[in-house]
């Protein structure tokens, strides 16, 4: 790939990919705990709002954060900024729209979860911080772990939010799946191959890692809960 | 150690438990055992004493639930070393070691968890529990996970341990087997505690018609008294008139409850409390023959040790008279 348009473009994707992992990571483990094990009053709603980028419309998604994050939006005016083509945009974008991925996988680790082992740390004298350090993580990380590649192999390829979001300004909030349209709108097929070919290992090598951890995750459960 | 609590949720509970040595709270499911254990380990609200206001990390408590809950990740000494955090780490092994051997494992050391059979889990599970250095050892169903079959070569030996431990512990469980080896015995009913006591006198002497079914009482017949001297009652039931040793609270003509343990039916060659009746459903259960006697329309249930099988002989349908101790007859209020 000779292009030095397609690296900084493959850079900036995999920057926002990573900042938006670290994002769902911190959001996303407690609220994939809650979801797992509280029980509250407007659960199902909550579980279907941050379900719903899996059914929407990508470009909806991006239209309404447009509309949030733009020059005359709420948050301009309110608070006096605006994200609307930004690195910023984009992964405010990509948060909600890998959120669904990232959370099944962390809320289906913290289900399988024997709750006996939390509360028999607590008898044995381990606060809060110890359980979560020394049992709910060494436990779930392969779960965890397996979320946050999926969300971050989604964020990779993402293209209807982005887009709208972001707009497609190379080298600012261009995205690599929006370079490759862009490649193909220009009749530049040979880098629309190329960079294709680079989107399809990386995401297979992702999502074998995915698996790979699974199977890991499946192993260390203890028999009785299996 | 005199336990006072009261629950609202999951179940409704007040009670007064006494608790010294192995004590054994014996209940169906649904009684609110495990929810009393949880509420003493603070895992779920409720009042009384001890340890009131404590949260679960602060209790001076050894919880085990019914599957032991080793920690997968750890092996077995990191899971027994889990609870002596505030040692030095040189210490924590050694220390760890040493719960490990008292519980007779020290073998298995290194082992996770999965590599472990049930009975060894649960050792390891106890030697964690020991290692709190709890005031109060509280068991959640210990044999429910054991294999019945070799459940007393399994938690016979680890029995023999904690008895020897001198931490009061309190064992939920509604296995007969294991509240027979207890020093105290409670009952506890939908209606709450009803009985507590040494072993032996729960067993041979339930206070109500209800502890009698759970402590495996077979043969429970309404009867009236009919007749009161000295130490003893006369009493009237479907089987016939029986001398049974007399209970302070018994007056004439009131209706009460006539209980034997099946096993106890052939006691005697006497001349009291004799009955007749015809043999049927004869049955072995592992070395002991389970059979019924229909007396008129009343049926005893009885359970022989083989040897007695093998001086008796007895077969379906054949005449048979026995005689009833008078003093393994039990009488409770109606």
């Amino acid at each position: 790939m000779d292009d030095p348009v397609f690296w900084r473009t493959m850079r900036l994707t995999l920057e926002v990919s990573l900042v938006t992992t670290a994002i769902l990571l911190l959001l996303g483990v407690p609220l994939g705990w809650v979801l797992a094990h509280k029980r509250f009053w407007g659960k199902r709603v909550l579980e279907s709002i941050v379900l719903l980028p899996l059914t929407l419309p990508p470009t909806v998604l991006g239209f309404y954060l447009l509309l949030l994050l733009g020059q005359n939006g709420p948050i301009a005016q309110t608070f006096g900024f605006t994200w609307a083509f930004r690195f910023e945009g984009l992964v405010v974008g990509s948060v909600l729209f890998s959120l669904p991925f990232a959370l099944n996988g962390y809320r289906e680790a913290f289900r399988s979860l024997d709750l006996d082992l939390i509360q028999t740390a607590r008898t044995l004298g381990a606060g809060w911080r110890r359980v979560w350090l020394e049992v709910i993580l060494p436990i779930t990380w392969p779960g965890i772990l397996s979320g946050s590649i999926l969300a971050f192999a989604h964020t990779l390829g993402e293209f209807g939010v982005v887009l709208m979001v972001g707009g497609s300004i190379p080298g600012k909030t261009q995205m690599v799946s929006i370079y490759i349209y862009d490649q193909v709108q220009a009749l530049q097929f040979g880098r629309a191959a190329e960079a294709s070919a680079i989107l399809l290992l990386a995401s297979f090598a992702l999502v074998y890692l995915v698996r790979t951890l699974e199977d890991v995750w499946r192993s260390r459960m203890p028999s009785s809960t299996r | 150690m005199e336990i006072a609590y009261a629950l609202e949720h999951p179940v409704k509970l007040k009670l007064n438990l006494h608790v010294q040595g192995f004590t054994v709270l014996l209940g169906e499911s649904g009684v609110g055992k495990t929810s009393l254990l949880k509420a003493l380990a603070g895992l779920i609200p409720a009042t009384g004493q001890p340890f009131a206001g404590l949260r679960a990390e602060e209790r001076p408590v050894g919880y085990l639930p019914q599957h032991f809950a080793l920690f997968p990740h750890l092996r077995a000494w990191q899971n027994v070393a889990f609870p002596l955090a505030h040692l030095p780490a040189a210490q924590r092994k050694q220390k760890a070691l040493a719960y490990l051997e008292q519980m007779g494992i020290a073998e298995l050391a290194e082992r996770f968890p999965r590599q472990m059979s049930g009975g060894q889990q649960q050792r390891v599970a106890l030697a964690r529990a020991l290692a709190r250095e709890p005031q109060i050892l509280l068991l959640d169903e210990p044999t429910s996970a054991l294999d019945m079959a070799t459940r007393e070569e399994v938690f016979g030996g680890v029995l023999e341990r904690l008895k020897s431990l001198q931490i009061p512990t309190l064992v939920a469980s509604h296995d007969q087997w294991l509240a027979q080896r207890a020093h105290q015995v409670a009952v506890l009913t939908r209606r709450g505690l009803v009985q507590q006591g040494p072993a032996d006198e729960v067993f041979t002497r339930p206070a109500t018609l209800e502890v009698a079914r759970l402590v495996g009482f077979r043969n429970l017949f309404e009867g009236r008294v009919r007749g009161l001297e000295g130490d003893w009652a006369w009493v009237e039931s479907p089987l016939g008139v029986f001398q049974v040793a007399r209970p302070d609270w018994s007056m004439l003509g009131q209706k009460v409850w006539l209980g034997l343990r099946s096993e106890e039916v052939f006691t005697l060659d006497g001349p009291q409390n004799r009955v007749q009746g015809r043999v049927r459903r004869l049955s072995w259960q592992g070395l002991r023959l389970r059979g019924q006697l229909e007396v008129g329309g009343a049926v005893l249930d009885f359970l022989l040790p083989r040897y007695k099988q093998a001086q008796l002989g007895l077969a379906e349908g054949q005449q048979l008279e026995v005689a009833l101790e008078p003093r393994f007859l039990h009488l409770m209020p109606s």
